[in-house]
């Protein structure tokens, strides 16, 4: 059985008289453990995806089980970190993560809770500033935060919507580092189940084992590409193969070959 | 910070004119008492020295001597104009060394008064806002696109609470209820739309990232819903405390047995203006404390905003 298991998910809405698809009979799983990418252009619906992943969208068609029950609403055994940061602005960054703490691990004791948001603060190197408001952090210490938060829930799945989106290339790539330690961890303890929303197609090969791809208008699943690169991947390294640009360009042609196809033929006027 | 920028500053140069003005010889018919002026004064420039010692931040000590400044300017213009010039009649227009000694033998009287005018304030005040606060959280969340509340509290904070004044007199046993009633409305309309319009305003995303905590109703609402909602929720109680203060001392001024707002009202009643002065000094004092309170409050519970 998948860990998550999508089928025939269809979204529809009407907004002013309009009628919309952002959804269309979209099916794909993943395994435990597994970290699989969702990558398309703007408006194909893989941020509507991931929002009835996280129960705060209700599809109108088909349906999503999680480890074979069917998601219902908001769950504490999935994580969440979005594209804004998303944490409170009036709690400091160890009670932004003790709060999530609080939601997901319940039995904790508060002293617990607070452990555990310091252990999980160190480990995206922000022990210095704990007790700081996000109006103090910079946007990707703000990120780290939330991604501390997601992890010190100790869900089984970890949904991220763009969280590297709002960054600078300096940041994103040290965050995507930090993430992809934190995610393959010691070795110990079993691995989450990750879905990774993004439009960045190096950071879907870095990241993933497996990259699905979307298209737009209606949105639904284009391809399914399992990243071949041995893990721990090292950036730096990797880049420099000839495996990773064969392979970096043939997603692209696949993205744009999908664009190409929608727009292709007479009607395109230049 | 040198010693010169610590020491040598405007005030302290107003501080010796006040001094100075105060032997100047007295005009009045009875003693102008100017010895409680110059003890006063004496009194604030030991403050203020010992402030000027030990304050590390220049722009402190310049807000600081700035207010004290004032005050000097203040006391100097007034011992001027009634005991050393006469501008108005000494029974109309006393000068402060009276008012000050007023200000002892009254004190007692004073102290009793500013506890009823308190007591009043806090009972209404506090009342309407533990009462306000909840149910404006629950009906704007409610309905976060707008409800018909969010129009009849908005309609309802419009009306001057002073006009409940004759009504609650009929319809409440003492003047005192009449009084807590007043400020109680005077508060609850404002708080209610400001914590209303605070929850329709909160940013959907933090709503989202509650969610996805999964986070139960009682939580979202208080734990979540009421700090975001907070900067809108105090610009309502800060609202209602300015108009309680009005209503308050206009309340007392037509019908009470005490309370600030009587003792002023009282005193100007029988030609006493002396206490009259004096009544208004204290009023604003108290006034000013509260205010200065409440600002501390609101900026510690809003220390996260940038």
């Amino acid at each position: 059985m998948s860990k998550i298991e999508i089928s025939h998910l269809s979204v529809d809405y009407t907004e002013r008289n309009k009628h919309f698809t952002a959804l269309n009979d979209v099916s794909f799983s993943v395994e435990n453990g597994e970290f699989v990418s969702v990558i398309g252009s703007s408006g194909c619906g893989k941020s509507t995806l991931l929002s009835i992943l996280e129960g705060i969208r209700h599809p109108s068609e088909g349906s999503i089980l999680i480890d074979g029950e069917p998601v219902r609403g908001t769950g504490n055994d999935r994580g969440v970190v979005f594209q804004n940061y998303s944490l409170f602005p009036w709690m400091t960054a160890r009670k932004n993560v003790a709060f999530g703490v609080k939601q997901a691990r319940p039995k904790l004791s508060k002293a617990e809770r607070f452990r555990v948001a310091d252990e999980f603060l160190d480990r995206v190197g922000l022990d210095a500033f704990k007790g700081k408001y996000p109006s103090q952090l910079s946007g990707g210490m703000q990120q780290r935060v939330a991604i501390a938060r997601a992890l010190a829930m100790d869900t089984d799945i970890l949904l991220m919507d763009e969280p590297f989106g709002a960054i600078d290339a300096k940041n994103r790539t040290i965050l995507q580092e930090l993430l992809l330690k934190l995610w393959e961890g010691d070795g110990k303890t079993a691995k989450k189940t990750v879905l990774f929303v993004t439009h960045d197609i190096d950071e879907a090969i870095l990241l993933s084992d497996r990259i699905v791809m979307m298209s737009a208008s209606p949105g639904r699943v284009y391809k399914e590409i399992i990243v071949p690169f041995s893990r721990p991947r090292n950036r730096s390294e990797l880049v420099q193969t000839p495996e990773y640009s064969a392979f970096r360009n043939r997603l692209l042609s696949l993205f744009y070959g999908d664009i190409g196809d929608k727009i292709g033929g007479d009607e395109v006027v230049l | 910070m040198s010693l010169g920028k610590r020491f040598l500053r405007v005030t302290n140069l107003l501080f010796l004119i006040l001094v100075a003005v105060q032997f100047l010889p007295d005009r009045t018919a009875k003693p102008a008492e100017c010895l409680n002026v110059l003890w006063f004064a004496i009194g604030l420039e030991i403050l203020v020295l010992i402030v000027s010692a030990l304050i590390k931040k220049p722009e402190g000590l310049a807000l600081f001597l700035d207010i004290i400044g004032f005050v000097y300017v203040f006391l100097i213009l007034w011992t001027l104009a009634s005991a050393k010039l006469m501008w108005l009649k000494e029974t109309l227009f006393p000068p402060p060394g009276r008012v000050f000694a007023q200000f002892i033998t009254d004190f007692p009287k004073i102290m009793v008064n500013i506890q009823s005018s308190l007591s009043i304030i806090i009972q209404g005040y506090l009342l309407a806002a533990l009462v306000s606060i909840p149910l404006g959280l629950l009906l704007g969340w409610k309905a976060r696109v707008g409800n018909a509340a969010t129009y009849i509290s908005k309609f309802l904070s419009a009306i001057p609470p002073i006009v409940y004044i004759p009504y609650g007199i009929a319809l409440l046993p003492t003047f005192r209820s009449v009084s807590v009633m007043v400020i109680f409305l005077a508060t609850f309309w404002p708080v209610l739309a400001s914590t209303m319009s605070g929850v329709l305003n909160v940013e959907q995303k933090i709503i989202d990232s509650a969610r996805v905590l999964n986070v139960n109703p009682f939580t979202m609402l208080f734990s979540v819903i009421l700090p975001a909602s907070l900067p809108q929720i105090f610009i309502g109680c800060n609202q209602g405390l300015t108009v309680s203060f009005i209503l308050l001392t206009s309340a007392e001024m037509i019908g009470a047995r005490d309370g600030l707002g009587y003792y002023v009202k009282n005193y100007s009643d029988f030609g006493d203006y002396t206490r009259t002065i004096l009544g208004i000094i204290v009023i604003g004092i108290v006034v000013v404390a509260i205010s200065f309170l409440f600002n501390k409050l609101q900026q510690h519970l809003l220390r996260w905003k940038k």
